[in-house]
């Protein structure tokens, strides 16, 4: 049964059949194939109860609010604010990519979506100024990477979704690492910057400064909002997500008006669109968790790749080599929905902390999207910035090396992730 | 022909309104409730299953616009790499195998309703049938079937491109600026 | 790869007895390793697989991979899975007699009282009964977890406490009903986020028997815990009845068997749990938490704003125009 559900997976995939279908057909083969006395209708009724869970209205209402402050100028405005403090220093442009790639991220809950926001007008800030334009692209990537990390995070929606985890715990359990991968990126980018004689930038002046921070003081107050109001409980991270739309609204569409009430409809669309492309892959994954479960996989395959009594190191590693190189074939969506059922009761037996295992999982889903040769997010920033393939991947070693350490620093060291809990 | 011409425009108009208004009203829904908790202390019983209902609704209902714009998520990474030719025979091939698919699903979710339909079970909030929540299901299905059909068709009939919906040609032959808004998660 | 999922006596094959067949039933419940349902299906497993010398097999599923509770329900109702422990709370919007249960200051305050109306009421083991069945679920047998108590961040002894108090329930119109007639602001929310949602305050108390309490930790994040018993968590033992029927009479006998055996056991093992979890979360000093136990006068002014909602139940809710509830509310008086 394993062979058949694999074999269907992995050739429809590469067929580049649209995921909902592989997800929503292996099931039903499944139980035709192997409880033929079934009544598919279960199959069914999943589909709904995936996308029936209150946390999910999230996604939605995090990307919409992403989408007024694209289509508003808050990636700019939070772009130069950083500039002007810290572009002047050495690899300072670098340095505020990767921070502006952060903070940004602490807006959108996808990689993709940053890598379109910061890494446009920033690739060509950092082209100007002397960088190559390969190493320019693989900061953009690897920086946008802390997007999933800090909240908020889709694929800490989804991880929470599957496991059961509270959403709330796991956005506060991200931030440390996410920035701990900004502080390495920046260090790296001064110590790049030394090596290969980038020059120095112009200096703000202190008026410039004031008139920077004047502009993006708003829309700093949206991290704000979101990560203080989950952390003193003044809200979920549902009430969250529409309380980041109302505060996205006013900012655009009332003070700054760079929106007009009337493109709301049209901005909204194109978040619906995208909800229903992920909330389709949510039903149908929540039709395979089911088959999977009923046929107890998980039990044999975490038996065969885990043995019998696993320690809890071990399973954390087996879980990132599945979902790291998972992550580098398929969207990190879907590895989460497909295999957080199959590993997380192991885990648990193992006495591995759910947030703790939650952050890892993330953290495999950032990293597998930026990396060669199918990681999602080089496909993106090859079509935003019209290169080829090898001139977006011909710099990203140093920074997968370097999410490689952070990575092992998150499994061993599980404080890192629970320590503002 | 102008018959179907307007047919789609209509069928394009209303999928464009169901989609937006969802989102919009998930937004109202949610931060209305949250504030009126915070304010007067008071949840808005209707809140969580208005949004509920608009997310099954703009989930299904978008599959056949997604079909439309290729935008559904897939594992594009080989067939990106392919040569044109190969792209064009896949892009005409897998739309029909879909169609299929969805066509077959349609059909079992319209068993589904019929039998929530039957149970009359009633959604706890609101207190209206179940089922008719649930219409979206088999409803989207069938028209994502047909607008993968149309997606194979388009591939059959014009010859020099490759589509990845009616309304979106393969970015691998585009200049590539063009498409960041189609990069979006 | 798949060797123990032969379905060889699934729902509907209508299999005949015979001494040699071996049985695959499916037992789902709606909590987890460790806690009351889980460890009652797995121990009525073993009963089963001992008294038929292994001819019966009973996996037993955890909640998780098989949806949510009503998902199960409908799992039950279609032959799916042949077992469950279901409690009546997620069967509402399906059997709506089944939100008796939910009735603030119903049964008695003694847990055992409350278990032996449960055995013996007619109300409930023939007129719900039947009420079920007309969705193709046979309930066996009621038996209580324990009795529901409330733990909170401030003090709750009398129902002026529950004022503009964010109560988190769950998403049932007559559960909202009954803590609104306290003057509580009921919160439904979801599972996952509660311990959060308490320790940062975003709702200020919840319900559940003890051994969930402090299974799930919410003494550690809350100040208070008042043992009101204002109503127990009910668990049924359901099967599906077209599967039961047409089980052999042998097979019938030692399923009904079993369940009955089974009654004494569930009320040893949630009171086991109940107060070994009492008696950690007293001893927890850590987390310290203050024990509130209502007096019989306390418990009375709960009582006066409950007993409205009893109308409520009978005009809004019931199908039967509360005949059940009246019948059982008889009961109830007989035994006290
Ligand atoms: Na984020
Ligand atoms: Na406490």
């Amino acid at each position: 049964m394993v062979a058949t559900l694999l074999t269907i997976m992995v050739v429809l995939l590469l067929l580049n059949f649209p995921m909902m279908i592989p997800l929503m057909v292996a099931p039903i083969i499944v139980v035709f194939l192997y409880f033929p006395t079934m009544d598919p209708m279960i199959l069914m009724k999943q589909f709904s109860t995936g996308i029936e869970a209150y946390v999910l209205l999230a996604v939605p209402l995090f990307i919409f609010a992403a989408d007024i402050m694209t289509a508003g100028k808050t990636s700019r405005r939070l772009l130069d604010f950083i500039g002007s403090f810290i572009g002047h220093i050495r690899g300072g442009y670098a340095v505020t990519t990767a921070a502006s790639c952060t903070l940004f991220g602490a807006i959108s809950g996808s990689t993709q979506a940053t890598v379109v926001a910061i890494g446009k007008p920033m690739r060509e800030r950092l082209l100007k100024i002397g960088y190559k334009d390969s190493t320019a692209m693989a900061l953009i990537i690897n920086s946008s990477d802390v997007a999933l990390l800090v909240p908020p995070s889709i694929g800490m929606i989804m991880y929470g979704l599957v496991s059961g985890t509270s959403v709330g715990d796991l956005f506060i359990a991200g931030i440390i690492p996410g920035i701990i991968v900004f502080l390495s990126f920046a260090i790296f980018s001064i110590i790049y910057a030394k090596v290969t004689n980038i020059p120095l930038a112009t200096k703000a002046t202190w008026s410039e400064r004031l008139d920077f921070t004047k502009k993006a003081i708003l829309p700093l107050g949206f991290p704000i909002i979101i990560i203080g109001g989950i952390y003193i409980g003044l809200f979920s991270p549902t009430e969250a997500a529409g309380i980041s739309v109302l505060y996205a609204f006013v900012l655009e569409v009332i003070i700054y008006r760079s929106i007009h009430i009337k493109e709301l409809p049209e901005i909204a669309k194109s978040t619906g669109l995208v909800t229903s492309a992920v909330f389709v892959l949510v039903a149908g994954g929540q039709a395979f968790t089911w088959v999977i479960s009923f046929a107890r996989i998980p039990q044999m395959i975490t038996e065969t790749v885990l043995g019998s009594d696993p320690t809890a190191i071990y399973v954390l590693i087996m879980v990132t080599i599945f979902f790291f190189v998972g992550c580098m074939f398929v969207d990190p969506i879907v590895v989460i929905l497909v295999l957080t059922p199959i590993f997380y009761p192991a885990a648990m037996d193992a006495g591995v902390d759910p947030i703790h295992l939650g952050v890892v999982i993330t953290f495999q889903a950032a990293l597998g999207s930026a990396t060669p040769p199918f990681g999602v997010d080089i496909f993106t920033a090859s079509a935003v910035f019209n290169k080829p393939y090898l001139e977006v991947i011909k710099g990203t070693p140093p920074y997968i090396v370097m999410m490689v350490i952070i990575s092992v620093l998150i499994i061993y060291f599980e404080e890192l992730s629970l320590m503002l809990l | 022909m102008k018959f179907f011409r307007v047919l789609d425009k209509v069928v394009l108009k209303i999928e464009e309104f169901i989609l937006g208004y969802s989102v919009i009203i998930i937004a109202l829904m949610v931060v209305g409730n949250a504030l009126s908790r915070a304010i007067f202390s008071y949840s808005l019983f209707f809140a969580n299953e208005v949004s509920q209902i608009a997310v099954i609704v703009a989930t299904f209902m978008g599959i056949s616009y997604a079909a439309r714009k290729g935008r559904h998520i897939s594992m594009s990474a080989f067939y990106d790499l392919a040569p044109f030719k190969v792209r064009k025979i896949v892009s005409t091939i897998i739309p029909f195998l879909v169609a299929v698919v969805l066509f077959m699903l349609a059909y079992y979710s319209a068993l589904y309703v019929q039998n929530v339909r039957e149970s009359g079970t009633v959604t706890s909030a609101l207190e209206m049938p179940a089922y008719i929540v649930y219409i979206a299901i088999p409803l989207g299905f069938f028209m994502g079937g047909i607008q993968f059909l149309r997606n194979m068709w388009i591939n059959i009939v014009k010859r020099e491109d490759v589509y990845l919906g009616t309304d979106a040609k393969d970015y691998n032959d585009e200049d590539k600026t063009k498409i960041d808004e189609a990069t979006h998660l | 790869a798949c060797g123990q999922n032969e379905e060889s006596s699934g729902g509907d094959d209508g299999e005949s007895g015979s001494g040699s067949e071996s049985y695959d039933w499916k037992f789902v419940t709606e909590e987890v390793e460790g806690q009351v349902q889980y460890e009652y299906a797995v121990e009525f497993a073993d009963r089963m697989d001992e008294k038929s010398d292994g001819q019966v097999n009973i996996e037993v599923y955890e909640f998780g991979g098989l949806g949510s509770e009503t998902d199960q329900v409908e799992q039950l109702e279609s032959g799916t899975v042949e077992m469950a422990v279901m409690s009546p709370g997620f069967t509402g919007n399906m059997v709506n007699e089944g939100q008796i249960f939910a009735l603030h200051f119903l049964f008695p305050d003694s847990v055992a009282k409350t278990q032996e109306i449960l055995n013996t009421s007619e109300a409930l083991n023939t007129d719900l009964k039947e009420q079920y069945e007309e969705h193709n679920i046979t309930p066996l047998s009621y038996w209580t977890e324990g009795a529901m108590q409330w733990t909170s961040s401030s003090e709750i002894s009398e129902p002026a406490h529950f004022e503009n108090f964010k109560m988190r329930t769950q998403d049932s119109p007559l559960i909202l009903e009954s803590y609104k007639a306290y003057g509580a602001d009921p919160t439904p929310m979801s599972w996952s986020e509660l311990y959060t949602s308490l320790d940062r305050g975003t709702v200020e108390g919840q319900e559940n028997p003890i051994f969930f309490i402090g299974d799930a930790s919410f003494h550690e994040v809350q100040d208070y815990m008042t043992i009101s018993n204002h109503n127990n968590y009910v668990a049924m033992t359901t099967v599906n009845t077209g599967w039961y029927n047409d089980l052999p009479e042998d097979m019938q006998a030692m399923l009904d068997e079993t369940t009955e055996e089974m009654q004494q056991w569930a009320f040893d093992e949630q009171n086991a749990q109940n107060e070994e979890w009492l008696e950690t979360i007293k001893n927890d000093e850590e987390n310290a938490t203050t024990i509130i136990e209502l007096d019989e006068e306390q418990r009375n002014a709960f009582r006066e704003k409950a007993e409205p909602i009893r109308d409520y139940y009978r005009e809004e809710i019931s199908t039967v125009d509360g005949a059940i509830l009246d019948k059982l509310i008889g009961e109830i008086e007989a035994v006290e």
